[in-house]
C-alpha cells in the first residue's frame, strides 16, 4: 500500500510541475498581449510610469483615433489584407497542384526526392540575403511600392512551404480512390479536383492559415519593397512610428495591438486545424 | 461484348519481377479467376488491365484493341477494389453515380439508373448516407453498385469478399454468380479463396509467383493438376503430398506402398492423393498400403476427418461421420490407386503414367 500512495504522490508532484511549465509558457506568450492592450488605452504618462501602471489608469481612445485618424494605418490594414490573402490564394493554386504532382506521379530514379529537396531549399537561406536582388527586380520592372510587388515576393516564399505541406496531405490520402475516380471514367485532373481536393480540405485550411499568418506579419520585405502610404503594410505602418525624435508608443501599441486581433481571433477559431497542421507536418517531413 | 489478351506481358516493379510471361486470353462473357496466394501478382496483372499499372513489356488487347497506352478512362472497364475505394466525401448516391456524371448522362436516366441499380443491390434506403454511416456488407454492395451502373466492356474484381464475415460471403458469392450469369459481361475476379473460385470461374488461371501455373476449369484444375503447386493449392483439406520414390510403377515412403503407376521410375517423386480418396481398412487385411497409428479425429459435421502418422508427416483422409477410431489406434489404409498423382520434386511437375 505504501507503494501505491508513494504513487500517487508522484503523480501529484508530477501534475504540479506540468502545471507550472504551463503557467510559466503562458505568462510569457500572453503577458506581451496584455501589455500591448493596456498601453494603447492609456495616456502617455501613464504608459511611462514608474513603477507601471497595471490596471488604474482612464481608459482612452486618443490612441486609435490618433493611428487611424491622424494616420493612414486603415489604408496599411487594407494593404496587408489585400497582400495577405492574395499571397496565401496564389501559393494555394501553385502549391496545392505541384505537392500533387510530387506525391502522386511516378519520377524516375530519385528525382521526386530531389525536387521535393530543391523546392525546399530555397527557404534556407535567411530571406535578408535577398534582398537587394530582390529589390533591383522590382525596380527594373517598375514595381516598387506596389502591393502587387509585395504579393509576388511573398508568394515566392510562401510556396516551397505550402508545397511541403500539401504534398504530405496528398501523401496520406489512398491512392486508390483517385484511381477509382480514373477507372470510372474520370481524368487524372477530374480525380485531383473531385477527389483528392475535397478529401485534402482539413490540409488545405490549415496551410491557408500558415500563409495567411505568415504574409500578415511580415515585415522585412515589405519594408524594402514598399515605402509609399498607398503600397506599405501594417508592420512597416507600426515601426514608422519610431521616428527620429520620438517613439508614438500609444499609437504603435493601437495599431499594433488591432493587427494582431484577427490574427487571434482566426487562430481561436481554427486551432483545431492548426494543431492538425502543425503535427502533420511534423511527423511527416 | 468484350474479350481480353495478354500477350507476352511482364511487369516488373525496378529489378523485381511481378508477373512474368503472362499469356491467357479471356473469352466473351467469360468469368475467369486469377487464383493464388498473397503476393503473386493477382492485383498487379488487373491493375494492368484497368490501366492503373503500366506493363514493363508485351500486350494487352481489349477485343483487337491493343490499350497498353490506353488512359484507364477510354478503356471502359468497371473494377471493385478490395478495399472498396469509396469516395468517403461522397454519398451512397453520389458514389454510385460518379461513372454516370462523368459520362454527362442526362438527369432523368441517372435517376433511373441510380433507382435501378440501387434497389438491384438492396441499398435504395441508404442513397443519402454516407460511406462511413454503412456496414461492411453495404460498403462492398456500394462498390458493386458503381461497377454495375453503367455495362462496361470488362468487370475486374479484386477480391470483393475477402472483407465480408464468413456467411455474407457465401452469400455475396451467390448473388455475384447470379449477376454475372444476368449482366453477360465479361469477368476478371482475384481471390487467394479456391472455394471462391471454385464456385464462380468458368475458367480458373491459378497463379504463382508472377507466372500461371494451370488455366482450366474448376473441375479440371481439381481433377487433373498439372503441377505440384496446384495440387497443394486446391482442395479443402488440401491435397496429400508424400516424399518418397517410384521404381517401376511403385511408389515407397516410409511404411507407404503404392502400385499401379505403370512403368514409372522417379528417383525423387511426391505422391499426391486427396484425403477422400484414402479410406480406412482393417489393419490385418492383405492389400492395405499402409499401417498407421491414428494422430487426431476431427469429426466436421457430414465426415470425419482422421490425420494419421506416416513417417515425420501426417497423411489426412476423410471418413465416415460415424469413424470411431481412437487416438494411437493403428489402423490399416487404402489408396484408390487410378485417383493418385505423381509429381517430380525436381521439375514440381506431373508425371504421367
Ligand atoms: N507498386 C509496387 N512497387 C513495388 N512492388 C510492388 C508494387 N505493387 C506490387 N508489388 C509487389 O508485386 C508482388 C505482387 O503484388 P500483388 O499483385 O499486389 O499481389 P497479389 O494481389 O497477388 O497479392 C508483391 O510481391 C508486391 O510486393
Ligand atoms: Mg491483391
Amino acid at each position: 500500500m505504501a507503494t501505491r500512495a508513494w504513487h500517487r504522490t508522484r503523480e501529484a508532484i508530477f501534475r504540479m510541475l506540468a502545471y507550472a511549465v504551463m503557467a510559466i509558457a503562458l505568462f510569457i506568450t500572453t503577458f506581451p498581449v496584455y501589455w500591448l492592450a493596456t498601453n494603447s488605452f492609456k495616456l502617455d504618462i501613464d504608459i511611462f510610469a514608474v513603477p507601471p501602471v497595471w490596471f488604474e489608469f482612464s481608459p482612452t481612445l486618443k490612441h486609435y483615433e490618433a493611428a487611424f485618424i491622424g494616420q493612414p494605418f486603415l489604408i496599411y490594414a487594407l494593404n496587408s489584407l489585400i497582400i495577405a490573402v492574395a499571397t496565401t490564394i496564389v501559393s494555394l493554386i501553385f502549391g496545392t497542384m505541384a505537392g500533387y504532382a510530387l506525391a502522386r506521379f511516378h519520377y524516375p530514379g530519385r528525382w521526386r526526392y530531389q525536387i521535393s529537396f530543391w523546392i525546399l531549399s530555397t527557404r534556407m537561406m535567411p530571406p535578408i540575403v535577398t534582398i537587394i536582388p530582390l529589390f533591383i527586380f522590382f525596380n527594373f520592372f517598375n514595381l516598387l511600392n506596389t502591393r502587387l510587388a509585395v504579393v509576388v515576393a511573398y508568394t515566392a516564399f510562401n510556396l516551397p512551404f505550402v508545397t511541403w505541406m500539401m504534398k504530405s496531405y496528398f501523401q496520406d490520402l489512398p491512392p486508390e480512390l483517385e484511381e477509382a475516380a480514373m477507372v470510372d471514367g474520370d481524368t487524372r485532373w477530374g480525380a485531383f479536383v473531385r477527389v483528392a481536393l475535397p478529401l485534402a480540405r482539413p490540409g488545405i485550411v490549415a496551410t491557408a492559415i500558415f500563409s495567411l499568418i505568415l504574409a500578415w506579419n511580415e515585415f522585412l520585405l515589405a519594408l524594402i519593397l514598399t515605402q509609399t502610404d498607398r503600397s506599405m503594410t501594417l508592420p512597416v505602418g507600426i515601426s514608422g512610428r519610431v521616428t527620429q525624435y520620438t517613439t508614438h508608443w500609444g499609437e504603435i501599441s493601437a495599431a499594433g495591438f488591432l493587427a494582431s486581433l484577427p490574427i487571434i481571433i482566426f487562430a481561436l477559431i481554427v486551432q483545431r486545424h492548426l494543431v492538425r497542421g502543425m503535427s502533420f507536418g511534423a511527423v511527416k517531413g | 461484348m468484350a474479350s481480353v489478351t495478354f500477350r507476352d506481358v511482364v511487369k516488373k516493379f525496378g529489378s523485381f519481377t511481378a508477373v512474368h510471361d503472362f499469356n491467357l486470353e479471356i473469352r466473351d462473357k467469360e468469368f475467369l479467376v486469377l487464383l493464388g496466394p498473397s503476393g503473386c501478382g493477382k492485383t498487379t496483372t488487373m491493375r494492368m488491365v484497368a490501366g492503373l499499372e503500366e506493363a514493363t513489356s508485351g500486350d494487352i488487347y481489349i477485343d483487337a484493341d491493343r490499350i497498353n497506352d490506353v488512359l484507364p478512362k477510354y478503356r471502359d472497364v468497371a473494377m471493385v477494389f478490395q478495399s472498396y475505394a469509396l469516395y468517403p466525401h461522397l454519398s451512397v448516391e453520389d458514389n454510385i453515380g460518379y461513372p454516370l456524371k462523368i459520362r454527362k448522362v442526362p438527369p432523368e436516366e441517372y435517376k433511373r439508373r441510380i433507382t435501378e441499380v440501387a434497389r438491384r443491390v438492396e441499398l435504395d434506403t441508404m442513397l443519402k448516407r454516407l460511406p462511413k454511416e454503412l456496414s461492411g456488407g453495404q460498403r462492398q454492395r456500394v462498390a458493386l453498385a458503381r461497377a454495375i451502373v453503367r455495362t462496361p466492356r470488362v468487370f475486374l474484381m479484386d477480391e470483393p469478399l475477402s472483407n465480408l464475415d464468413a456467411k455474407l460471403r457465401t452469400q455475396m458469392r451467390a448473388e455475384l454468380k447470379h449477376l454475372q450469369h444476368e449482366l453477360q459481361v465479361t469477368t476478371i475476379y482475384v481471390t487467394h479463396d479456391q472455394i471462391e473460385a471454385m464456385t464462380l470461374a468458368h475458367r480458373v488461371a491459378v497463379m504463382n509467383r508472377g507466372v500461371i501455373e494451370q488455366l482450366g476449369t474448376p473441375r479440371e484444375i481439381y481433377n487433373d493438376p498439372r503441377t505440384l503447386f496446384v495440387a497443394g493449392f486446391i482442395g479443402s483439406p488440401a491435397m496429400n503430398l508424400i516424399p518418397g520414390e517410384v521404381k517401376d510403377g511403385v511408389f515407397a515412403s516410409a511404411g507407404l506402398r503404392v502400385g499401379g503407376a505403370g512403368h514409372v521410375s522417379i528417383p525423387r517423386a511426391v505422391l499426391g492423393v486427396r484425403p477422400e480418396d484414402v479410406h480406412v481398412a482393417n489393419a490385418e487385411d492383405q492389400d492395405v498400403n499402409l499401417v498407421a497409428p491414428i494422430y487426431s479425429v476431427e469429426l466436421t459435421g457430414e465426415n470425419t476427418l482422421v490425420s494419421l502418422q506416416l513417417g515425420g508427416r501426417l497423411m489426412t483422409l476423410r471418413a465416415d461421420k460415424n469413424f470411431a477410431g481412437q487416438i494411437d489406434q493403428r489402423v490399416g489404409v487404402k489408396i484408390e490407386t487410378d485417383r493418385i498423382f505423381l509429381f517430380d520434386a525436381e521439375t514440381e511437375r506431373r508425371v504421367d503414367f
